[in-house]
């Protein structure tokens, strides 16, 4: 009883864990727009206080969704795919976001993240592209 | 001079240009060349290249503004070495034919093809096998050209480090037929392409979806069969698509549909097959669509109506043994439901007019309770659930009022 007790209270423990759960490729279905998420250059995902995961396949599906939910962006924690690390999940609001004609995302935003600036421009080289923070393409995309 | 010499002389003229146009061959040994791309560098617009049987380790051939018409004898194999592009293209009037091009370059910010065309009209890319593919055929800005008969595997790793089999990228009028498509991302893709058709193509096994439409109109595709995808086929941000005698077979998953409406407006749907999916069709911003002679059997859900759905109507479809024939949200919103049969049906026809006398209601009480708590699909066979569908089909609460079909049919739909 002690032993099930345990379990349950350590289900429920990480039940609520706000850190982001592993995306699986080719399976998982975005919750904006139902495209199963394939591409980890551009997935995005969010986690709401309560535990609850969110997941999209394109950073530009996570902006427009969040567009009527104001109070769930403030406190949940938003993450995206860092575009020269595929795979990897950095946070959405200190991210620095690049709309670059020839990097094409899946939902027609041409939208890529990176963790900096500096790298963000590295990886456009000299390509034409506009930069934004988190604001700058939230406002852009809504 | 008078005009008939005149016209003669032009004659003359006019037949020179093709005096010119030579046949350049390739082979390792004996030929005009023995590397396809020296061959393709010296030749002039207009000459045909012909390349003998036997292995080619090229990559990154690249045919800048030049008509050249490309064809391999049986057994003509490109290997790219995973060295980026085979054919990079930018040019009008281009044929490539009977060529098998292997081993494409995976990579993560670049779109490796076996053929590349950009900004290329009236092409023909025609007997093309891509074994091991990144992208198979990658067809940007380019409009008037075909497809057809093209076999494209990739490597069918559950990975995400695939591209897509054939992908259209702001094209126009393109013809994409009899294509074998598999273990990609999409078996075929259309971004902003539109005017196209596309017909009698295999797609099977993909990772994302055999089909998919991306902010694309007036395309039409026809006798297509898409089995065991993510997905069968979606079409998104779209207008007046036609999709008619498709086969949709064994999509099967969490995020499997045999077909994806979102956000789509005037198209068709007729003498379709939905067979085996989770979700026969799953609709979400669907507006003015009909469905008509189409068959939905044995599926999880034959159709899944999210919101924003208005002024659709599905008549004279076959509904067949589906766990659920129809989930809906929210009200009907001027759809319409009339003379389809429904295998579920348990009316009776008296007056004899192949019309059931009895209303049928599509949407079950259980289907509404599993939309909201999805577990509870765990209860689906039990007696429970018989019961309390009997009981809203006494008296019905939760269906919305008016999602009847008042003119059932009391025999299956043949077209």
């Amino acid at each position: 009883m002690k032993r099930l007790s345990l379990l349950i209270f350590l289900c429920s423990f990480f039940s609520c864990s706000k850190t982001p759960q592993t995306i699986n490729y080719g399976t998982d279905m975005c919750h904006f727009c139902q495209m199963t998420i394939v591409t980890k250059t551009h997935a995005a995902q969010m986690v709401t206080t309560k535990g609850k995961q969110y997941k999209f396949d394109a950073i530009e599906c996570m902006i427009r969704f969040l567009e009527d939910k104001q109070d769930i962006m403030a406190s949940g924690n938003l993450f995206i795919a860092n575009y020269n690390q595929p795979g990897t999940m950095i946070d959405a609001k200190t991210a620095t976001y690049a709309v670059c004609e020839e990097i094409t995302s899946p939902m027609g935003a041409n939208l890529s993240g990176f963790k900096n600036t500096e790298t963000a421009k590295k990886i456009i080289n000299g390509r034409p592209a506009q930069y934004y923070d988190w604001e700058g393409i939230f406002n852009k995309i809504n | 001079m008078n005009p008939k010499t005149t016209i003669s002389f032009l004659l003359f003229l006019f037949s020179t240009c093709f005096v010119f146009a030579k046949t350049i061959t390739i082979c390792k040994t004996g030929c005009d060349f023995n590397s396809i791309k020296t061959a393709v560098d010296s030749s002039k617009s207009g000459d045909s290249l012909f390349i003998k049987t036997g292995l080619y380790k090229e990559s990154n051939i690249v045919i800048y503004k030049k008509s050249l018409y490309i064809t391999g004898e049986k057994g003509t194999v490109i290997d790219t070495q995973n060295k980026g592009y085979g054919f990079s293209v930018e040019a009008t009037d281009i044929i490539i034919k009977n060529l098998t091009i292997k081993n494409i370059e995976v990579s993560y910010t670049k779109e490796y093809a076996a053929i590349l065309l950009f900004k290329s009209y009236d092409f023909v890319i025609e007997n093309i096998t891509v074994e091991r593919a990144f992208f198979g055929l990658l067809v940007q800005k380019s409009k008037d050209g075909i497809i057809k008969n093209n076999t494209i595997s990739g490597e069918g790793k559950a990975e995400a480090d695939s591209g897509n089999a054939i992908h259209l990228w702001h094209c126009e009028n393109v013809k994409v037929l009899n294509n074998d498509v598999r273990r990609m991302r999409d078996g075929i893709y259309l971004e902003f392409g539109n005017s196209s058709y596309i017909a009698n193509n295999y797609s099977t096994q993909n990772m994302r979806y055999g089909l998919h439409f991306m902010f694309s109109n007036d395309n039409a595709y026809e006798n297509n069969t898409f089995e065991a995808n993510g997905a069968g086929v979606a079409v998104m941000f779209s207008k007046r698509i036609k999709m008619f005698n498709n086969l949709f077979k064994k999509n099967w998953g969490t995020a499997s549909y045999g077909i994806l409406l979102k956000e789509i407006n005037d198209a068709e749907l007729q003498n379709n097959i939905f067979e085996d999916n989770t979700i026969g069709v799953n609709a979400d911003g669907t507006n003015r669509i009909t469905f008509t002679e189409n068959t939905f059997k044995n599926n999880g859900y034959a159709i899944k109506v999210h919101g924003a759905c208005y002024d659709n109507i599905y008549s004279k479809n076959n509904f067949l043994h589906n766990s659920f024939d129809l989930s809906y949200s929210g009200k009907l919103n001027s759809n319409k439901f009339e003379n389809n049969y429904w295998s579920n049906y348990t009316g009776y026809d008296l007056d004899k007019d192949g019309i059931g006398d009895v209303p049928y209601r599509p949407v079950k009480l259980f289907s509404y309770l599993v939309n909201r708590t999805p577990e509870s699909i765990v209860l689906l066979r039990s007696l429970f659930i018989d019961i309390i569908n009997f009981s809203e089909k006494v008296s019905p609460v939760f269906t919305p009022e008016n999602l009847i079909d008042n003119k059932p049919l009391m025999h299956k739909v043949t077209w």
